[in-house]
């Protein structure tokens, strides 16, 4: 049962859709990070994968989308904007606050602000 | 379980205590070491959702209460079960009961279960903290509450820290128990056992991280607050006895090493065992007991300071310095100690060179009675040896000294003027007064005899030494007065082997005391110089004169500015006045030469005055004894004689008279005119001396008297053409206590000009002064000259009063001076 620590890891939404992703990126999120962390030895460090059971298909997407983004951009200056599809704001502001991504938060209110949500 | 997977990020409500029961039964999982079967995004979700519906003060309190319970009932307990007898007997420091490996053993059980116990608290908690995380972020920011895992950190130090060890109400805390434990180990390590000094520091990281209250400050983690005081106490007891043990049972050279390697092996300990922020704390304790404490008694020891000096052991005195710089960047105690040593010594030596100069004679020294010495000029030379060996002791004490200074001490600045000032100290002391005339002598003696065949470096080295004693003298006008002294002898004589190293001697002086000190000394080297003209020059214009008579006596001059040398000095004691008074009456053929160099040296410089120093010339004459039957048969003996002025006058009056004809010693005092003295000591050499007797006395005996009868000595034989007839003079030569009080009162005079001078500079530049004031000035000018007499300066004062150049100012409240001018 015991795994070791591979350089990708699944993030499984609550319909079951499976995303594998870079642990750097994934780990961008504090909730992600604890859950996988091979001290705590929770399951989901020993398996490799995060099943969310509050977090749908379409949202943990966008969330993964949003990992990548920022692992690509994370030293530069002057990015271009995330596309934000309105209807996911409100979901995806309460993901990322869930997650513990705080960058991830900042993104998603900036969005909402832009769509007049917030 | 409540959550459903359909109800989303924002869930309806949620039955909490059913959530709550699914989270303690999860942490308990985790407390026992199972999480790897639970899912972190369950528990984090149930938390989550609780937060979410504002229920964070129940959960936050909920959990504390659930980790009270299981440090207090689960943790405690087997922490408690750590601490047997031995271990309660060990922390009341009664070791009697059980042996020191027993308590060993125990006390390394009970570290290593209170340290696992510790590791896992903070595994655990940090794996609660991480699935709390949200009640931390939202609830416990929102609510400035502490987070949960520093609540939980203290619940350790609460339950289990400061619990009891046992049942018993007056039964000590696991804290202080652990404190003691830790103590005890260290007190092994420092009698030689070997301790786990890993598992100290992790027990010492535990009480690092904790803090006396729940504020974290950083003076009041419980490392500071509880073990640390309790370590310092401890080392201070430990090292207050260590300290005394030693002092009786080592010696001194020993302390000091034993006491770095204490230093070394506290430091160690802090870095190894304890944590570095107590290094400075312990250095201090391990200083104040084995060094500050100890000191005095430690440089007073049998084998202290004294006798590390004594032994030459350098390297002990060198540990000594390092101690005593600890604890005293000035290093009181060992400088005074160092200073005492160099008066004891330097005393010594001046009481060594008093007992030199005044012993008797060595009998042996009778044996070889019938040279022509006078008691008192062996006296004389006991003296000179005394004088050289004064100085010799002196030199080495320094060297002695500076060696210590340099390997010892760190060429240390203020232990070289401890140093010096101790050497001042004595070679100025009161009780003994000749310093400035031996340190002289010692010069004299080197610049006649003891530079021979020596190179460059050495006779520099000789200088350097000289000069360096010279820079202890504070009577430098003494100094000046006999080094004049001295000179002029050598000069006169031509005694000194080399003019240069003369010069040079001056030059350092000149560099050390200041061109006012040399200026005299200098100008001496220049009459030297000019009489070298005058007699060349003279030479030249007798031989112009066409007066070239082969009989006639050729004559070599030094002309003497009569300010600038000590002429009185250079005269036979006691007699000055007679002697100046009689004029030396010259035989006319040396009364026409004398003339006429008079002559000579007026038309060169007019309105000058020459006076005639008979007692300090010297004469080269050619004899020539009557045929005598030899070996060698029937031959004439002539013989080239070397003697003083004196003798020659003498000698030449037998010229005059048949071979078998006597004089008296009157007739000859009548005739020449020569001070009793100085005739007496003549006549001496001239007919008493085995090797040169020229003349015949009658009687035949070792004194001269006024009634005896001399005649010349045609039996005279020598061994070599050339003889010289060594005049009984003091020549290099301490003073005899009728000299140096002469001397003294010579100098004090001319002290006394100084101090006049002085004090007129001073009043005149300031008007009005305090008395007080005016002294302190004077002192301070003439520091560089002599320490003047404040007896002296008040007469001054006084006598300069009376010869208005100052007046008293009346109304002033302290007394006060005006200058008048």
């Amino acid at each position: 049962m015991a795994q070791q620590s591979t350089d990708y890891v699944t993030l499984v939404s609550s319909d079951g859709f499976e995303f594998k992703l870079q642990r750097s990126a994934a780990t961008v999120s504090g909730a992600i990070k604890r859950m996988l962390d091979p001290i705590s030895n929770f399951t989901e460090a020993q398996t490799n994968t995060c099943t969310f059971e509050n977090i749908n298909g379409v949202v943990l997407e966008k969330v993964c989308e949003y990992l990548y983004y920022n692992e690509k951009h994370k030293n530069n200056k002057d990015v271009p904007d995330m596309d934000i599809p309105p209807e996911l704001c409100l979901e995806l502001l309460m993901a990322a606050d869930f997650l513990d991504g705080e960058s991830c938060t900042a993104v998603c209110l900036i969005s909402n602000a832009d769509t007049g949500l917030v | 379980m409540v959550s459903s997977t359909t109800q989303g990020l924002h869930g309806d409500d949620v039955d909490f205590e059913s959530t709550w029961t699914t989270l303690a039964s999860s942490f308990k999982e985790i407390h026992t070491k199972n999480a790897s079967k639970l899912s972190y995004e369950e528990l984090y979700r149930h938390a989550y959702r609780i937060v979410l519906k504002k229920k964070g003060e129940v959960l936050y309190g909920r959990v504390r209460d659930f980790e009270k319970e299981w440090l207090s009932q689960t943790v405690a307990a087997s922490i408690q079960g750590l601490v047997t007898g031995s271990l309660r007997s060990g922390a009341h420091g009664s070791a009697a009961v059980t042996t020191a490996n027993e308590r060993r053993e125990a006390g390394w059980r009970f570290l290593k279960g209170l340290k696992e116990a510790w590791q896992d608290h903070q595994l655990c908690m940090s794996m609660l903290a991480d699935v709390l995380m949200y009640m931390d972020r939202v609830y416990c920011t929102d609510h400035r509450r502490p987070s949960i895992f520093i609540t939980a950190m203290n619940l350790f130090r609460d339950c289990i820290l400061l619990s009891k060890s046992s049942s018993e109400a007056d039964s000590l805390t696991i804290l202080a128990i652990l404190n003691g434990i830790i103590l005890d180990q260290i007190q092994m390590e420092r009698d030689g056992d070997i301790i786990d000094k890993h598992l100290i520091k992790s027990c010492v990281y535990m009480l690092e991280g904790l803090y006396e209250a729940d504020q974290e400050v950083e003076e009041q983690r419980l490392y500071v607050t509880s073990f640390e005081t309790d370590f310092l106490n401890a080392s201070r007891e430990f090292y207050r006895k260590e300290g005394e043990f030693l002092l009786r049972e080592s010696d001194a050279g020993a302390y000091c090493r034993h006491t770095q390697r204490r230093i070394t092996e506290e430091q160690d300990r802090c870095r190894s065992t304890l944590s570095e922020t107590t290094t400075p704390k312990i250095e201090q304790v391990v200083e104040d007991e084995l060094v500050r404490n100890k000191l005095r008694e430690l440089i007073e020891m049998e084998s202290g300071v004294r006798h590390m000096i004594d032994n030459d052991r350098s390297a002990d005195l060198r540990l000594m310095y390092i101690l005593n710089s600890k604890v005293d960047p000035l290093k009181k105690e060992l400088t005074s100690a160092i200073q005492q040593r160099i008066k004891e010594m330097g005393a010594e030596i001046n009481a060594a060179a008093i007992a030199a100069s005044q012993a008797q004679p060595a009998p042996a020294a009778d044996a070889e009675g019938d040279k022509p010495k006078a008691p008192g000029d062996r006296a004389l030379s006991q003296q000179t040896v005394a004088a050289l060996k004064w100085v010799e002791d002196v030199l080495n004490l320094k060297d002695k000294y500076d060696s210590f200074w340099k390997f010892s001490f760190d060429s240390d600045q203020g232990m070289q003027k401890a140093i010096s000032s101790s050497f001042t100290d004595f070679i100025n002391s009161a009780t003994f007064t000749r310093s400035s005339e031996y340190i002289s002598l010692f010069i004299d003696e080197n610049m006649k005899k003891g530079i021979k065949g020596k190179t460059e470096t050495e006779v520099d080295q000789v200088l350097e030494k000289a000069i360096i004693l010279l820079q202890y003298v504070q009577d430098k006008d003494m100094f000046e007065r006999y080094y004049k002294k001295h000179l002029c002898r050598r000069l006169l004589m031509n005694k000194s082997l080399s003019n240069d190293v003369e010069k040079q001697m001056i030059s350092r002086m000149k560099v050390e005391q200041g061109n006012n000190f040399t200026l005299k000394l200098e100008a001496m080297f220049k009459d030297m110089t000019i009489s070298e003209e005058l007699t060349t020059g003279f030479k030249g214009h007798v031989a112009k004169l066409g007066d070239a008579d082969a009989a006639r006596a050729e004559l070599a001059i030094n002309v003497l500015t009569s300010m600038t040398w000590p002429l009185e000095t250079m005269g036979s004691s006691g007699d000055n006045e007679e002697s100046r008074k009689m004029r030396c009456i010259f035989p006319p053929a040396i009364e026409r030469i004398k003339k006429s160099f008079e002559k000579y040296y007026s038309d060169k410089h007019s309105g000058r005055q020459l006076t005639w120093l008979a007692n300090m010339g010297s004469a080269d004459l050619r004899a020539t004894f009557p045929k005598v039957q030899t070996k060698e048969g029937i031959k004439e003996r002539k013989h080239e004689l070397n003697v003083s002025t004196y003798a020659m006058v003498i000698l030449l009056l037998f010229n005059d008279i048949p071979a078998s004809q006597s004089i008296t010693f009157e007739e000859i005092q009548a005739k020449t005119n020569i001070p009793t003295s100085d005739l007496v000591r003549n006549l001496q050499s001239l007919a008493v001396a085995p090797k040169t007797r020229i003349l015949i006395k009658e009687p035949m005996s070792k004194d001269v008297k006024p009634t005896d009868r001399f005649s010349f000595n045609e039996g005279f034989s020598g061994k070599f053409h050339k003889i010289k007839v060594g005049v009984v003079t003091a020549g290099n030569k301490v003073e005899t206590d009728k000299e140096r009080q002469s001397t003294e009162e010579k100098n004090n005079e001319s002290r006394g000009f100084c101090i006049d001078a002085a004090v007129v500079r001073i009043m005149k530049q300031r008007k009005e002064l305090t008395h007080q004031q005016l002294v302190t000035e004077t002192l301070s000018q003439l520091a560089t000259q002599f320490k003047p007499d404040i007896n002296m300066i008040k007469k001054k004062i006084e006598s300069l009063i009376e010869r208005e150049y100052l007046e008293r100012i009346d109304e002033a409240k302290v007394p006060s001076y005006r200058y008048l001018a």
